[in-house]
């Protein structure tokens, strides 16, 4: 039996957490919790780096491969596996949770212990949610991550945290119920078709299911993704969970757990009901635009660094869900990537607004100004990181946004170019909030700030390497996803055709019964 | 001869702990400590052994009390209840100064009630179990005499119960008038034979058997005694009241409507659809206006009484199972539930309003994360057991085509999350009050029963598949 990569990747983190019970929650072994958490997570980030590294990037298929019976009677099995979509996903939580971990070093005083641990189990829970090949398993994963986020909002948010941190769990809650039932639908289903119940991802995609099921499957599991998109307008939570979280939390959530709504249309929600899929797919893309655009302009009037990063995520993701929407090899190519560079870029944008709310303890836009003559350093890793998020050519928003307009225009050029202002739009407002923190005048209050410390190069370094790398090698990553995205479009090709060629006896049974 | 009586030695067992239980307490001095509530846990033990070798032997008494494994399932359940319940009273009849041996000679004689109404398989023998479990609870619930609270919600519970056995009663004596039989096979066979056209008497007497079950579940609308009795007794007593009472009035339930009653199916499908979208509807929306965490679980165990109702509904296969499956889970996690909130109140204060519970974190981060449990787990997210316990029975529903009450089901328990998650807010996200709960210590036993109900919270969440086997193969035996 080969070696259980992907197994250890979600047990190494749990187990992790559980050591660090061990150790006492006081003040005294505050730095040595922190330091066991820290190594932890660098060490599942090592065995994600080595998981990429095994990967054969030529294949399409799931690898690494682990399949258990969990609960025969239902067919449910312990069945995980990652192929080139979810990879790089897996590597991106891996990258992203030490830097989590560390940014919290000087903000989290509070039951350190506790808030490692949440981190660390919120950790193994994402990449039970990428790694899950059976529905049921997906399902436990999705929802057990929400505990964990819902700790991290409630506990060591800002004044607003507990409203924001149910607000969190009840959206995505009720989003994800219908989808748990439309789940059930499909084993049942499963049963009737073949005499057993299943969960498998894998031969739920080669069940055949009524056109009028597939609409109704594919509104309660898109309307769970949407939630968690957010596709507006189902975005409403985001701003408030954002701003209220501690810097970790927002790093998390926005380089991680937004991606699951993304990823889980385009691994459950298109792949199982294709033919649902291609007729919803204007309303999502429709949907995306206008939160392309709608993101875009209410991030350009907000006062509050996060809340206006928070928006902007709403703007990005749009483009996500647009270059999903489009089904065809740019669009969902650039989507896939554009995932990646979101929970770069935006992961990088929270860890500095995190680092100046450190500072003034404030996060107010008003409040800065000419933070170019105190923090140099600062200042240049915030314009490296914000030109990324604005998609400048040579790092890594570029190449996402430009496949997804791609992608976008060969599909329906309307959108494309009501998306392309979308672009533009972030432009402004990325570049205005630039501006009016970091040049003019310095006030009194900013006079004194402190340039980056060792600890906040260690953060950033890594960010804006990895932009820098994405934005100049994108073949790097784009090689590893695209066998697998090819069969993915190429499976919902397949199965829309022999649908389209389907109707005639599916519209002949009714009469047929009449007569 | 002997073999004939195999199929009461479970009870037996309860019935002779509890004859002791009185008997001690007759002989025990005014102060004197006596280990009643072990002797009442040996003669559970009893009662779990012989249940263990009554497996898969379908013994049968009397004609009356049949042991098969449904019964002994149920009757697991009930065992786990009753050691729990006492595992968990003696800090708080301690600290009452609760009459020692009555306390627990009632709870045993109540478990023993419990089990006889779970293999009871004839009307009048099932009506003679409910009375032994529910005087016995009744009392109970009124054991702090000096409690206005504690004595008015027993007068409540009785009067209403009373109502309600009446009813039961009614509708026993119509079934014995219309098939000649309080046998539930010879009704069964009864039924089945005039089907077609139900008589307009049977259908009442139909009727008036719901209404008795219904109000032991409590139902909706026959929950109205359920927040005040649950309010006013001890909580281990609520713990066991909301656990095992249920659990015994659902296998009851299940015997008499999915077996003796299975026939007139379509005429009780759509009332029980009605009453189970009502119970889930009115458990989950009145609870989260409530500021006690008594009602407030009260409500959630209406609630719970409406995922029952709706396995039982589903009453295929999978649902059949569900509901034992959803019976350990809920029973195992109420209780441990309400016998943290006996651990957290004191002599001094009651601290059962919710914003007690401010800052338990702080204080006690073990009691608090297991309360979190409890209720994440009541809630239905996984990894713990009533997330498992919840989907069993959606999966039923579904495959059953009873899709909007799943529909309405999962939407409820969202709600319901939002009033689990209050408490869990109160312990860990607002700052302790001014004088924030202190436990003094937890006696061994009741720390080892919070372990053990965690244990098999977990359990039944992770690694679901052994128990969901048991409660399959053990429903298949009745029907």
């Amino acid at each position: 039996m080969p070696f259980p990569i992907l197994t250890t990747l979600i047990a190494l983190p749990v187990a992790g957490a559980l050591a660090l019970l061990a150790l006492k929650d006081d003040h005294e072994h505050e730095s040595a919790i922190r330091n066991v958490a820290l190594a932890i997570s660098l060490v599942v980030f090592v065995v994600t780096a080595l998981l990429w590294a095994q990967f054969d990037s030529t294949s399409a298929d799931f690898q690494f491969v682990e399949r258990h019976a969990w609960i025969p009677a239902f067919g449910i099995t312990y069945a995980i596996g990652v192929d080139g979509i979810s990879l790089l996903l897996i590597v991106l939580t891996g990258f992203l949770t030490p830097i989590a971990l560390l940014c919290s070093w000087e903000s989290v005083h509070k039951k350190t212990r506790a808030f490692c641990m949440t981190v660390l189990l919120l950790e193994a829970a994402m990449i039970g949610v990428f790694v899950s090949l059976d529905l049921f398993l997906f399902y436990v994963f999705w929802d057990a991550m929400l505990i964990p986020m819902y700790f991290l909002i409630g506990i060591w948010g800002y004044d607003r945290r507990i409203y924001a941190a149910i607000k969190f769990l009840l959206y995505t809650m009720a989003g994800s119920v219908l989808m748990l039932l439309a789940i059930l639908g499909l084993a049942t289903l499963h049963a009737q078709a073949t005499g057993n119940y299943s969960f498998d991802l894998l031969a739920l995609y080669d069940l055949t299911i009524p056109s009028h099921l597939q609409y109704w499957y594919f509104l309660a599991f898109a309307l769970a993704f949407a939630i968690k998109v957010p596709l507006f307008p189902f975005h409403t939570w985001l701003p408030d969970a954002h701003v209220e979280a501690p810097t970790a939390g927002s790093v998390i959530l926005a380089g991680v757990l937004l991606k699951m709504g993304t990823y889980g249309l385009i691994r459950f929600a298109f792949p199982l009901f294709p033919e649902a899929a291609v007729a919803f797919a204007p309303y999502l893309g429709f949907l995306a635009v206008v939160g392309i655009i709608y993101g875009a302009l209410v991030a350009m009037v907000q006062p509050d660094m996060k809340k206006l990063v928070a928006y902007s995520s709403v703007s990005h993701l749009g483009f996500v869900v647009l270059g999903l929407a489009a089904m065809n090899t740019y669009g969902v190519q650039g989507a896939v990537y554009q995932m990646l560079n979101h929970g770069i870029s935006t992961g990088g944008l929270f860890l500095i607004v995190g680092m100046l709310s450190d500072r003034r303890h404030t996060r107010l836009i008003s409040e800065y100004g000419g933070l170019k003559h105190v923090t140099p350093r600062l200042v240049a890793a915030f314009l490296i990181i914000t030109l990324a998020s604005i998609g400048l050519p040579g790092l890594n928003g570029f190449v996402g946004e430009f496949l997804i307009l791609l992608g976008a225009f060969a599909w329906e050029p309307k959108f494309a170019v009501f998306a392309a202002t979308g672009v533009i739009l972030s432009a402004t407002y990325m570049l205005w909030m630039f501006q009016r923190v970091n040049y003019g005048p310095i006030t009194e209050k900013n006079k004194a700030l402190p340039d980056l410390q060792p600890r906040e190069w260690v953060l950033l370094v890594p960010v804006i390497a990895l932009s820098i790398v994405m934005g100049v090698f994108p073949n790097l990553f784009l090689k590893p996803m695209a066998p697998s995205i090819e069969r993915l479009l190429g499976q919902m090709r397949q199965s829309t055709a022999v649908q389209a060629q389907q109707p005639a006896p599916g519209g002949q049974s009714p009469s047929a019964g009449g007569n | 001869m002997f073999n004939s009586l195999s199929a009461i030695v479970p009870m037996a067992c309860v019935t002779a702990a509890a004859i002791a239980a009185m008997t001690a307490e007759a002989f025990r001095a005014p102060r004197e400590r006596m280990p009643i509530g072990p002797l009442g846990i040996v003669g559970l033990i009893g009662a779990a052994i012989s249940t263990f070798l009554l497996w898969n032997r379908n013994a049968t008494s009397f004609d009356m009390v049949v042991a098969d494994n449904f019964g002994l399932f149920v009757t697991w359940i009930l065992i786990l209840v009753g050691i729990l319940s006492i595992a968990f009273s003696s800090p708080v009849v301690e600290r009452e100064g609760l009459p020692l041996g009555e306390y627990y000679a009632l709870m045993l004689f109540a478990t023993a009630g419990m089990i006889l109404m779970a293999m009871a398989s004839d009307l009048l023998l099932i009506f003679l179990a409910l009375e032994v479990l529910s005087l016995a609870v009744y009392v109970l619930t009124g054991i702090r005499r000096d409690s206005a609270v504690a004595t008015e919600a027993a007068m409540k519970y009785f009067l209403l119960g009373a109502f309600a056995s009446a009813f039961f009663l009614y509708g026993i004596a119509f079934t014995w008038g219309v098939t000649g039989s309080t046998n539930l096979t010879k009704i069964g066979a009864a039924i089945a034979a005039q089907s077609m056209a139900p008589s307009p008497m049977l259908l009442f007497a139909m009727g008036m058997l719901f209404v008795g079950f219904a109000f032991k579940v409590s139902a909706v609308p026959f929950h109205m005694w359920t927040p005040d009795a649950y309010e006013g007794a001890p909580p281990p007593v609520t713990g066991f009241m909301s656990t095992g009472v249920k659990a015994a009035a659902f296998a009851a339930f299940t015997r008499v409507f999915l077996a003796a009653f299975e026939p007139l199916r379509g005429e009780w499908a759509d009332v029980v659809w009605a009453v189970a979208a009502a119970t889930m509807i009115v458990g989950t929306v009145v609870g989260v206006s409530q500021s006690s965490i008594k009602r407030m679980l009260a409500y959630s165990s209406i609630a719970h009484g409406g995922y029952l109702l709706v396995a039982l509904l589903a009453g295929n296969d999978l649902g059949k199972g569900a509901i034992l499956f959803y019976l350990a889970t809920y029973a195992i996690t109420n209780l441990g539930a309400f016998g943290l909130i006996g651990l957290i109140e004191s002599r001094e204060r009651a601290n059962d309003q919710i914003s007690d519970y401010a800052g338990l974190w702080q204080q006690h981060p073990w009691l608090a994360a297991l309360m979190a449990m409890f209720l994440l787990s009541l809630g239905g997210f996984p990894p713990f057991g009533g997330f498992i316990a919840k989907y069993y029975v959606f999966i039923a529903a579904v495959q059953a085509g009873y899709t909007w009450l799943a529909i309405i089901g999962v939407l409820t328990s969202v709600v319901s999350v939002f009033f689990y998650l209050r408490v869990i807010v109160m312990m860990y996200m607002t700052p302790a009050s001014a004088t924030p709960i202190r436990v003094p210590s937890i006696p061994a036993i009741a720390a080892a029963a919070l372990v053990v109900t965690a244990v098999i919270v977990l359990y039944l969440g992770v690694l679901p598949a052994q128990v969901m086997d048991w409660a399959a193969a053990s429903i298949g035996t009745i029907f």
